[in-house]
């Protein structure tokens, strides 16, 4: 069909090209918008165990179910080469469902050098991170230590009564909270 | 195929032409180097894709030399002949990543692909759609030297340091934060950049032969009549065009991490490495195809032809190719089944990746139909695809077995996937290849190569790469991981199996050199048409080799409707 | 040959699996009924590094298909692979081949010297489609079985241990067991020789387990990507730097399970493998009290100060309280 258009060859070639370098470019330019929608895409589906967030008046909403209760672990690791010593005080919470609970972590600089972290974290089971929510964490910002300064780093959660509704987490006594201190450098 | 062009309607008043040189050939300089010819530039790449492949073949062969006993033998030697000398044990230990890496990377990019779509692709799309040339000539070329320079720039990173040796000891995969903060030293730098390099030449490539089949084919040569070898090129191209970019990007942003402290896969920084994974996987696993598909269209032709029948189920055959390269970007997370996923991930991914079986299947099953009822001759060009038909089998179906979310936690990353992906690249896209080096090398040198030396190479390669690569099967299944330089004592029966098996194939390999060697200093001159009846697609019109510029008359194809 | 010797091992391998079944399951329910009374008990004697048994939770020489397995989910997986994957990988190359070899014996140019011109069948073309689709239904319903179970989670109480990848050994933490850490570095081959086991697989310190329970395997990277993987017992998961992922690990017998690391990471990747010793519980709470600081998991404690006063009497007692940014703001 196309080829029974003859006048000006280079032209349409020219198009065809065109187009097809306009999708390379555009595929490009996914690749590189693929971190900030992926982000994203973690934070709205839980994906990746990346947990929810809340504002206190949203978490103020939440009704707890009653008797219903979910083992919270929590784990600390600090990046090697991080003169940080960093752990939960509590290696498990008993929770109500839907209670708003703060659980510690403890951090102190080993060095004699101001050093600034940055917290990583993620969920376990991945799919208990659509309904773990926080409603305020030390990870949310840089943490700044003094030379041998030892702080405690609370965070506020509570677990998402719609996750009794959830037929793939029917079963689920446990849920890990899990964070990383990485330095930040240059800071 | 449909497409029999056996009329020549003058129809040069309407094309008159840009070149100079009608009748004449340029001088050598202007000929190789500043090329716009289509089959110069596909006679190039091959010459650039045997290069490469001898040494990434050469590589593999210090891999298993050093595998066919435990302990570390060879690797001391190699790091002092590349310029470590007196190399530590972790020094040698790094060379074995190099060794992978480049393993990988030169076979993928800079032998099967140069070789089945620069190679083939560049003679063979133009003159099967009755084109002149390809659409951008001169594009063409700097596609072609765009990968030697990605060449380069991957050699260059072998003699630099990258970590705890010289050279990238990254995998081909590339995975951050190995080959971000793990392997400091330009080393990486200069393999990340080669691939930028490829990378940008396919991409121009894949421009160029979309362009090429949309816009250029003969009159009456329509989409559907299109022999399927063309059809699997333009396949191809969208392939390349969607998936490269984003290689392109993934590896941009692990430059960036490396040399300019962002982190877009650095946890430190909010980033994750397993975003690069999931990047990397939805480019690698169309690649698997962008290497598979020319070569099933290569076999579509070759079965066709010694049979001579019509492809069987041309449409199938067409549509089956696009629906694997569709489906082909739905499926990449079944090469990140430990990393973590969830378990409804791992659920769909084990689904959409076992639905690949169906379009495969009928192309196996459309090929042996095109045999069916046929009258076949055993020219070594069908001999061989014969063997890739049988030998791609057998790799597909191991592929089922790893397609399963729940089984593939005891085989990622083992000797069994080795196993898979050398059964369909190995065996199944390099043996596509050697069959059509077969079919097509009278018509590109217009001399005969031995028959007799043909099945020679096919008998010995064959016995060659299975003794290779289905011992790793046994190896993957007792737990082997792959990229170990040494092994318990429990892995050494089969690993040396695997390594006379490659001697074996070295010494095909060597048979296939000598033919060439025959055919271009005693080689009879060979005609037109030299597999007669049954080869019915428009190269097959023209002499043995091409004119240089062929099709100045414009063919039509005549409406011989078999479907 | 080989496909004899395969399909030879398929049937010891299905008896065997139907003879490790039944008992395993009697172990699992006992184990349960017991639990409360053994978990707390503490084997007299202390530890000693068990031998392994040839040929159990290792690879051996000319193998043709997977180590024996010692976890329920490994058998289920191996049960798959022998019954209906392999059927289905053998059927489907063996009918191709057979084929193949069909259409080169009867239509070859002397026997067939005119070809049909046959390039339609529509009925043909739906057929081979419509069966692999069906075979893929029959492979698709175990496996998505296989893969709900090895999802399944585990109970609260189920011990949890942390693998963490290094470059190049894997640290093993403790954190309900007082929160030890064990270091675990590759024997050299005389070392391993000497003690009896596999070199290159063999390591100085393991990670101990109990024997008959759920265990909740975590994983992390300290460095750059790692991977914790067990072949008899069916388990691998990647470590991954700044997040943790988890599984259930279960070893049905005690035993020695040897594996390595699955995911290139530097030079030494080669060089950090993986030991799993299983012990029956009171010999794995005596091993744990082998550890300073360590304490039996599961054992009451004294009570603790509500978590949530906590931040106010630390702030009264002059510990600084991190800025916990708030999700509102």
């Amino acid at each position: 069909m196309a080829s029974l258009t003859p006048p000006a060859p280079q032209n349409r070639n020219r198009r065809v090209a065109m187009i097809a370098a306009g999708v390379a470019l555009g595929m490009a330019g996914l690749g590189y918008a693929s971190v900030p929608l992926y982000r994203i895409f973690c934070q709205a589906t839980g994906f990746g165990g990346t947990p929810q967030r809340a504002s206190e008046a949203q978490a103020a909403g939440v009704k707890i179910a009653a008797g219903r209760m979910m083992s919270v672990r929590f784990d600390a690791n600090v990046d090697p080469g991080m003169p940080w010593h960093f752990r939960p005080r509590q290696t498990t919470q008993t929770v109500a469902i839907g209670a708003r609970t703060l659980a510690i972590f403890e951090a102190h600089n080993t060095s004699d050098k101001p050093i600034t972290g940055a917290a990583s974290f993620n969920v376990s089971p991945d799919e208990a991170a659509r309904y773990f929510t926080k409603v305020a964490c030390f990870c949310f910002t840089q943490q700044v230590l003094q030379p041998g300064q030892s702080v405690v780093m609370p965070v506020s959660y509570y677990v998402d009564p719609k996750i009794l509704e959830d037929k793939d987490l029917k079963g689920l006594e446990q849920i890990t909270l899990s964070y990383t201190f990485h330095r930040v450098p240059g800071a | 195929m449909a497409t029999i062009a056996d009329e020549f309607h003058a129809h040069s008043d309407g094309h008159v032409h840009d070149h100079h040189d009608h009748d004449h050939k340029p001088g050598f300089f202007a000929r190789w180097f500043m090329s716009t010819n289509h089959k110069d530039i596909g006679t190039l790449y091959l010459i650039f894709a045997i290069t490469a492949g001898i040494i990434g073949g050469a590589i593999s062969g210090i891999m298993r030399a050093e595998l066919a006993q435990p302990g570390i033998q060879y690797l001391g030697f190699f790091a002092d002949l590349l310029g470590t000398k007196n190399p530590s044990f972790d020094q040698q230990l790094h060379l074995w990543n190099v060794l992978i890496t480049a393993h990988g990377l030169i076979m993928v990019f800079f032998m099967v692909m140069p070789a089945i779509i620069g190679g083939f692709g560049n003679w063979f799309v133009p003159i099967m759609i009755g084109a002149p040339d390809m659409a951008f000539p001169r594009m063409n070329n700097i596609s072609f030297w765009l990968t030697v320079a990605g060449f380069c720039s991957l050699l260059c990173s072998a003699f630099v340091p990258g970590g705890t040796g010289q050279g990238a000891g990254i995998g081909w995969t590339a995975y951050a934060p190995l080959s971000t903060s793990g392997s400091q030293g330009p080393a990486v730098d200069f393999a990340i950049f080669s691939l930028h390099l490829a990378g940008a030449g396919s991409i121009m490539g894949a421009i160029n032969f979309i362009t090429t089949i949309f816009n250029m084919r003969a009159p009456g040569m329509t989409l559907h009549k299109m022999p399927l070898f063309v059809w699997s090129v333009l396949v191809t191209a969208f392939l390349l065009l969607l998936a490269l970019p984003v290689l392109a990007a993934a590896i941009t942003m692990l430059l960036t991490d490396r040399n300019f402290h962002t982190t877009f896969f650095d946890a430190a920084g909010g980033g994750d490495p397993v975003l690069f994974q999931h990047l990397f996987w939805f480019f690698g696993h169309p690649e698997v195809y962008i290497m598979i598909l020319p070569g099933f269209g290569i076999i579509s032709q070759i079965v066709s032809t010694f049979s001579r029948k019509p492809v069987f189920g041309y449409l199938g055959m067409a549509y089956a190719m696009v629906a694997i390269g569709v489906v082909g970007f739905v499926v990449w997370a079944h090469h990140m089944y430990t990393t973590g996923l969830s378990e409804d991930v791992k659920m769909y991914f084990t689904t959409a990746t076992m639905v690949i079986a169906v379009p495969t299947g009928i192309k196996i099953f459309s090929w042996i139909a095109t045999m069916w009822g046929g009258s076949i001759r055993f020219a070594s060009p069908m001999v061989w695809a014969i063997g890739f038909i049988f030998l791609f089998t057998v790799g597909g179906v191991t592929g089922v077995e790893l397609a399963n979310g729940g089984l593939d936690d005891n085989l990622q990353d083992t000797y069994y996937v080795v196993g898979h992906f050398h059964y369909v690249l190995s065996l199944g896209a390099v043996t596509s290849l050697f069959a059509g080096f077969y079919y097509w090398f009278p018509k590109m040198s217009g001399r005969w190569h031995s028959e007799l030396l043909s099945y020679l190479h096919f008998a010995v390669f064959f016995v060659g790469v299975n003794m290779i690569f289905f011992p790793m099967h046994f190896l993957g299944m007792q737990g082997m991981p792959r990229r170990y330089p040494d092994f318990t004592p429990a892995y050494a029966y089969w690993n040396h199996i695997a390594t006379i098996g490659y001697m074996v194939m070295a010494v095909s390999i060597g048979i296939w050199l000598i033919n060439i060697i025959y055919a271009f200093t005693m080689g009879k001159k060979a005609e037109g048409n030299y597999w007669g009846e049954g080869a019915t697609t428009l190269e097959w019109t023209l002499s043995s080799p091409p004119p240089f510029h062929q099709f100045e008359t414009v063919p039509v194809i005549k409406d011989e409707d078999h479907h | 040959m080989i496909l004899g010797e395969v399909s030879g091992a398929f049937g010891r391998r299905t008896l065997r699996l139907a003879l490790n079944t039944l008992p395993g399951l009697a172990l699992i329910a006992a184990g349960a009924v017991h639990a409360a009374a053994d978990r707390l008990a503490v084997a007299p004697g202390g530890y000693t590094p068990m031998k392994p048994t040839p040929g159990k939770g290792m690879p051996v020489d000319g193998g043709l298909t997977f180590q024996t397995q010692y976890s329920p989910t490994g058998l289920e997986a191996l049960w798959m692979h022998d019954n209906i994957v392999m059927t289905v990988l053998i059927a489907t190359t063996a009918f191709v081949l057979g084929l193949l070899i069909w259409v080169m014996i009867r239509y070859n140019s002397r026997a067939n010297p005119v070809p049909s011109k046959t390039s339609h069948n529509t009925l043909l073309e739906v057929i081979w489609t419509g069966i692999p689709v069906l075979i893929l239904l029959v492979v698709f319903v175990p496996s998505m079985k296989l893969l709900a179970h090895q999802f399944k989670t585990p109970p609260k109480e189920a011990l949890t241990i942390k693998a963490i990848g290094n470059q190049w050994y894997w640290t093993y933490a403790y954190p309900d067991n007082g929160e030890f850490e064990v270091t675990s570095n590759m024997l050299s081959h005389e070392e391993a020789v000497k003690r009896g086991e596999p070199p290159q697989l063999a390591a100085d310190n393991r990670m101990v387990v109990p024997v008959g329970e759920p265990i909740r395997l975590q994983t992390t990277g300290a460095d750059v990507i790692h991977s914790f993987a067990v072949p008899s017992l069916w388990f691998k998961l990647d470590a991954v730097p700044g997040r943790i992922n988890e599984k259930v690990l279960f070893v049905k017998e005690p035993g020695v399970y040897y594996g390595q690391c699955s995911e290139l990471c530097g030079a030494r990747h080669g060089y950090m493998p993986i030991v799993v010793e299983a012990l029956p519980r009171p010999q794995y709470n005596a091993w744990v009290l082998t550890h300073a600081g360590a304490k039996i998991d599961g054992a009451p404690e004294p009570a603790a100060a509500p978590a949530a006063a906590a931040p106010a009497a630390e702030a009264a007692s002059g510990t600084e309280v991190a800025a916990a940014a708030s999700s509102g703001e």
